[in-house]
């Protein structure tokens, strides 16, 4: 017993036989922060000198023209609509996967992440071919008036589609690994299916849920491949803010395309600093108890 | 009130659960489901409580003479203690037993003060009320299993259903709280029913004991009955230590080596082989041949802590013996390890094979 303690507390000290050499550490640790440096701070740092390069007021400027501010509001619009969608169709997917039997459960896992596996520019091609003028339901939706390709509930599909698996995928382990005990007691005590949901169910995942929509929001704003495809890029009325800001930069006005990138990547922080602080929340409520239960004992 | 159940069957798939299940609980009775895992106890359990739909439509369960096969569990009213307690973590220790108020339609449902009485009434009642403020988590093993009753009897139950309510527990806690099960239960009078593999546990607080196996009722009886009358093998074998001897049967007796036993009289006259059961207590070891009724062994080990002195012997035919004898007797027999002694059995269960199948034969 002594032995293992003396073990314990050499490895801790950091001077132990486990340790590399002292340059073996140095090289590792400078080549992870150069890596780190190179491919995530640089470019954030490129990103917001590249947009203030003009200074301040040029900014805001390249921000509020019209264009750009259509492509701010298309971006908003498509993610208003998708993430609530994508909440309710997620929930539902987890709910039924994780705490019911039923058969070809397996397919429908393989059938939520379709959006993952397929490449965005694919999902974008399947709604034209299936709502553009030359597709299956192009000549009917022609018809009646209707048009989605090149308009705006075209990127709305397309963005629910790409957006699809994330709030599902962040529920299904999430759930099934806290099992339907608590479900059946509710149901033993009394409470209906929407009372069980919204009492037992919801309250149990609500972190998972928000990181879901979380992620799913900032895929939402994001999105480049399947929206480019189904936008038809009209200026001001069918680009979202990635699609002006690809215009702008091959127009080669670096600095309004700077600033529309920049919005994204301030969504980008903000996400990242929203996932932290879920982590933590997430993290005290599960440590701080088992310390007090063991206190008690 | 009184639960019948009549002719339940339930299957998963290929796995026959349930065979035709049929037994009455008597009105404020404390019964316990008893037999070893994969003997369908559970599904049993929450099959009355409405968790788990039986197969086919012959089968019901009853409740003070109502068929509640087909009602919700609303109307049920009958109160479940989960074996890890599934106690709503999210919730504090008072809202997880205000629950069952909390849900009622809104024109059942009591008042705020209503229920904070209730609820401090109920976590009284498990000498618990110090806790409302605190989460599941920050319970011990112990005080979730009260909390879990609590919560179950704060709908007012007309059965109790219990799920190994001590599978969870360490061997101390365990004991106290099935002694304060069976008090709680004595004060309450509410029909309860509870599932357990531990039949220490099934004989000393049950009022009657459900023996299943295989999806069959073996017995039912008080623990008194099963275990003094053991209806089969089975039986036998699960209640307590006991020595099995698998023997040939000749002339109408079976033998213990050469040590001839008599065929229960009821037994089926062609039978070839039978098992013959002893407990450890009730085999005497002697130096001497005295009579007949004995048979030749010789001591392979001896543990002589704790309050009987438990003998390890193995027979001129090679099959071990297991007996318990008192310290007395152990100091006045002098025994060492290599002693050849003669073993008589005080009383035995002979069961007869038939056709080389015999319940519980494999245990």
């Amino acid at each position: 017993m002594e032995l293992i303690t003396a073990t314990i507390g050499n490895s801790r000290s950091g001077t132990g036989a486990l340790t590399e050499p002292r340059w073996v550490r140095l090289v590792l640790i400078s080549g992870a922060l150069l890596f780190l440096g190179v491919f995530l701070i640089l470019p954030l740092i490129v990103v917001f000198t590249e947009a203030l390069k003009k200074g301040v007021e040029v900014y805001i400027e390249s921000v509020r023209e019209p264009d750009a501010a259509a492509a701010i509001r298309l971006t908003l619009i498509a993610a208003v609509i998708a993430v609530p969608l994508n909440l309710i169709f997620g929930v539902a997917a987890a709910w039924a996967i994780a705490k019911f039997q039923f058969p070809g459960k397996s397919f429908l896992i393989t059938l939520i992440d379709l959006p993952f596996s397929v490449s965005p520019v694919i999902s974008g091609l399947i709604f034209v071919l299936l709502f553009g003028l030359q597709g299956w339901l192009g000549p009917w939706l022609s018809e009646h008036d209707i048009k989605i390709i090149f308009a705006v509930p075209g990127i709305v599909l397309a963005t629910i589609f790409v957006t699809f698996p994330f709030v599902a995928r962040e529920l299904i382990p999430l759930m099934q690994s806290q099992g339907s005990e608590e479900e059946e007691a509710a149901r033993t005590l009394g409470a209906g299916g929407w009372q069980t949901l919204w009492r037992v169910t919801l309250p149990n995942v609500k972190w998972g849920l928000l990181y879901g929509v979380i992620l799913c929001n900032a895929r939402a704003m994001g999105e480049f491949g399947a929206v480019s495809v189904v936008s038809g890029h009209i200026r001001g009325y069918t680009n979202t803010i990635p699609l002006h800001a690809e215009i702008l930069y091959n127009e080669y006005n670096s600095t309004a395309a700077f600033a529309m990138a920049s919005l994204l990547t301030i969504l980008t922080l903000v996400t990242i600093a929203l996932k932290a602080f879920i982590d933590w929340k997430s993290q005290i409520e599960v440590r701080q108890v088992p310390e007090q239960a063991l206190a008690e004992a | 009130m009184s639960i019948e159940i009549r002719n339940i069957r339930k299957g998963f798939g290929d796995f026959v659960a349930l065979k035709d299940v049929s037994f009455k609980v008597e009105t404020g009775e404390l019964v316990a489901l008893l037999g070893p895992s994969g003997s369908g106890k559970t599904t049993l359990l929450r099959i009355i409580a409405g968790i788990e739909v039986p197969d086919g439509n012959d089968g019901a369960i009853l409740i003070h003479s109502a068929d509640t096969t087909s009602i919700s569990f609303r109307d049920r009213r009958v109160g479940f203690v989960f074996q890890h307690y599934a106690l709503f973590r999210h919730m504090t220790i008072f809202e997880n037993v205000a629950f069952g108020l909390r849900v009622r339609p809104r024109r059942l449902r009591p008042s705020e003060k209503v229920i904070k009485e209730k609820v401090n009434e109920l976590l009284k009642l498990v000498q618990l009320d110090w806790l409302g403020d605190r989460y599941p988590s920050q319970l011990s093993g112990g005080q979730r299993q009260r909390i879990a009753l609590a919560r179950a009897l704060a709908v007012e139950p007309s059965v109790l259903l219990l799920d190994e309510p001590f599978g969870s527990l360490d061997a101390k806690v365990r004991k106290e709280l099935r002694l304060w099960l069976r008090r709680f239960h004595d004060e309450l009078k509410i029909t309860s029913v509870f599932v357990t593999h531990d039949q220490e546990e099934a004989l000393e607080v049950a009022d009657r004991v459900v023996l299943m196996n295989e999806g069959r009722v073996e017995q039912v009886g008080t623990p008194e009955e099963v275990y003094h009358h053991p209806a089969n093998a089975f039986v036998y074998n699960f209640l307590g230590n006991v020595n099995l001897f698998h023997s040939r049967v000749e002339e109408g007796k079976v033998y213990l080596g050469e040590l001839p036993i008599d065929l229960p009289a009821e037994s089926a006259h062609d039978a070839k082989s039978a098992l013959v059961f002893v407990r450890p207590h009730l085999l005497e070891i002697e130096h001497q041949r005295n009579g007949g009724d004995n048979f030749r062994a010789k001591v392979t080990h001896i543990n002589a802590a704790g309050p009987l002195v438990k003998v390890d012997l193995l027979t001129d035919w090679g099959a071990p013996v297991h007996v318990e004898i008192s310290h007395e007797r152990y100091l006045s027999l002098g025994l060492k390890r290599e002693d050849e002694v003669f073993v008589r059995p005080r009383e035995r269960k002979v069961f007869v094979e038939s056709r080389g199948e015999i319940d519980g034969s494999e245990i």
